[in-house]
């Protein structure tokens, strides 16, 4: 008998109800959790920002392998081109939210074009310089930025003669983030995150299919860096304005391990990693430890170590045993009665 | 030989060095032909192939495929119309048996930078299309594959090779170049490797089949090219490679007595 017929399948193909159901109730309790507290409704935007740049990051370098160091330059650029675009024209401001993305992704792809023949630690490097060049960038071009004092009190996000409130954000905040979260969860199980995916352990192999993995890796790259465009295009609008300093080295760390610690099955582990990651930084007990970033960093080692495939992934093999002793002992009951 | 010819190489070079690991090698492989290629450890069996497919580039010599030159990375061949499978299996291990199918059935929609942005947008909304879904399960019911949503990590080596064999099926390939498809390979997996090959032959496609084992190559094989050192010691019909002297020479050192 053929190995590949013994065991049943235990997961599903991303089944579209469930992710929905627990997507809702996970809004739910946000809101619920956040009330009336405007502390708690800063933390939460400022996690769905990070929660999308760490989207963008799943991408190219959990699904497809590529560790690019640009993302927190793709964020900046999506967070400036909204204050732009509020200060110095007179275009609607949803524009830029699209607009921004599309800068991102353009400048993403020519990036990637140019270190095409770089991988592992040398592309690490040279993006990583790009974000640091484009940081410097920010704070000399001042005529255009705002330069070291940034841009800030821009006018705020109007929809059809309607003006969005900081709630209003915040909600539409959950919202976007679910929405991308769900979304790439399905692309992760299209025909095209199947390449991608096998791309990341085989790369020969897929350029054999007569897939170019070049181009593959370009596209990925391109698209993440619009998704994390749109988190740095997200807390630029809640919080009316940027600054040189808010997407420096630090959120490209959070983004690298933001779905490690949350999993890496599935893109809702950046998501979950991203509050984990806000909540430990910023809002961790002073009682326990002084340093929440300090927190957020024992957290990533302990989830690493006792649990590889992070939160998510823990979660899903405990749910797996459960059904598979469930199934064992449903069929030894089976077993007696015959 | 009356077929009308697939894939020709003409005077096919490799070297590493100073070593020469293909060396004028000429191979011709016919519609609806199974080529058997054999050889001992090191004769250059899979250095021809990776040369034909792209894996490497090739010193000296021409590729044609359905009369179109063939060159360029292996991507370009793919499209072409070449289809492979490795000496060391090469599936990913998280992908699923019925993904890595799947990879090779929809690669010819992803075939340019184009048709990736199009693919990714597509992806985002729609899953996978019902025919692709019907066509992985008609290949793995041909080839005898089962449990289609099981890990590759979690195959033994032959059946990665029996999945590795469908996902160069899926591809509807022109040529189908199988290295040392047998290896490890259980009953089950002998049989399903050798209905795919079956498949590949009633559409009027070629094969390339690589082993060791001449005895097993020789009993799917229209005709057999035996290389020794990099360069051809046999081409002919697989009943009188069996008893010729050059088998004899190349696997078990033995000289001849006639010449």
């Amino acid at each position: 008998m053929n190995a590949l017929v013994r065991r049943a399948p235990l997961r599903s193909r991303g089944s579209v109800l469930p992710q929905i159901l627990w997507a809702v109730a996970g809004m739910i309790a946000v809101v619920l959790w956040v009330g009336g507290s405007g502390y708690r409704q800063d933390l939460m935007v400022l996690s769905c920002s990070y929660a999308l740049v760490g989207l963008g990051m799943y991408i190219p370098f959990i699904m497809g392998g590529s560790l690019s160091a640009a993302y927190s330059a793709y964020a900046a650029i999506g967070a400036y081109t909204v204050c732009i675009v509020a200060v110095r024209t007179s275009w609607p401001l949803p524009m830029a939210w699209i607009l921004g993305p599309l800068v991102a992704c353009a400048v993403a792809v020519l990036l990637g074009m140019a270190t095409r023949r770089l991988s592992g630690n040398y592309l690490v490097a040279v993006t990583l310089l790009f974000g640091f060049a484009f940081q410097t960038w920010t704070i000399d071009a001042s005529g255009i930025t705002g330069g070291s004092s940034g841009m800030l009190g821009i006018r705020k996000l109007e929809i059809a003669g309607w003006q969005v409130s900081r709630q209003g954000l915040f909600v539409g905040s959950l919202v976007v983030v679910c929405s991308v979260a769900f979304l790439i969860e399905r692309l992760r199980l299209s025909p095209w995150g199947i390449a991608l995916r096998g791309k990341r352990e085989i790369p020969l192999a897929v350029e054999s299919t007569g897939i170019p993995v070049p181009a593959l890796e370009l596209v990925s790259l391109g698209f993440g860096a619009a998704v994390a465009a749109l988190g740095g295009a997200l807390f630029s609008g809640y919080n009316g304005g940027i600054h040189p300093e808010t997407f420096g080295l630090n959120i490209l760390f959070l983004a690298v391990f933001m779905p490690l610690v949350g999993g890496v099955g599935t893109p809702w582990g950046a998501v979950v990693g991203a509050v984990l990651a806000v909540q430990f930084s910023l809002n961790f007990p002073s009682s326990i430890a002084k340093s929440g970033s300090f927190a957020f960093a024992v957290a990533v080692m302990l989830v690493l170590l006792l649990a590889p495939k992070g939160v998510l992934g823990y979660l899903a093999l405990l749910r797996d045993r459960m059904r598979r002793r469930r199934s064992d002992g449903s069929a030894a009951a089976g077993g007696k009665q015959s | 030989m009356s077929r009308p010819i697939l894939l020709s190489g003409e005077r096919l070079q490799k070297r590493y060095g100073g070593v020469i690991a293909v060396s004028d090698v000429s191979i011709q492989v016919g519609a609806g032909e199974i080529l058997g290629l054999v050889g001992p450890n090191g004769a250059g069996k899979t250095t021809l192939i990776d040369v034909i497919t792209g894996a490497q580039q090739l010193d000296g010599g021409e590729l044609l495929l359905s009369g179109r030159v063939l060159s360029g990375p292996p991507s370009r061949r793919g499209r072409q119309g070449l289809a492979r499978t490795f000496q060391y299996p090469q599936l990913a291990q998280e992908l699923t048996v019925r993904e890595s199918i799947l990879l090779g059935r929809v690669a010819r929609r992803l075939d340019s930078p184009l048709s990736l942005w199009l693919g990714l947008l597509r992806g985002l909304f729609m899953p996978v299309r019902a025919d692709d879904e019907a066509a992985v399960e008609r290949i793995a019911r041909d080839t005898r594959i089962g449990g289609l949503q099981r890990r590759c990590g979690d195959l033994t080596l032959g059946d990665q090779r029996l999945v590795e064999v469908a996902r160069a099926l899926a591809q509807d390939p022109a040529v189908m170049i199988l290295d040392e498809p047998f290896a490890g390979a259980d009953a089950t997996g002998v049989a399903g490797i050798g209905e795919a090959i079956r498949i590949v032959q009633r559409q009027g496609h070629g094969v390339i089949l690589v082993d060791h084992n001449v005895d097993l190559v020789a009993a799917h094989a229209d005709r057999i090219m035996m290389l020794d050192q990099g360069q051809v010691a046999f081409d002919g019909d697989p009943g009188e490679c069996l008893k010729s002297e050059e088998m004899q020479r190349v696997y078990f050192g033995k000289r001849s007595h006639g010449r």
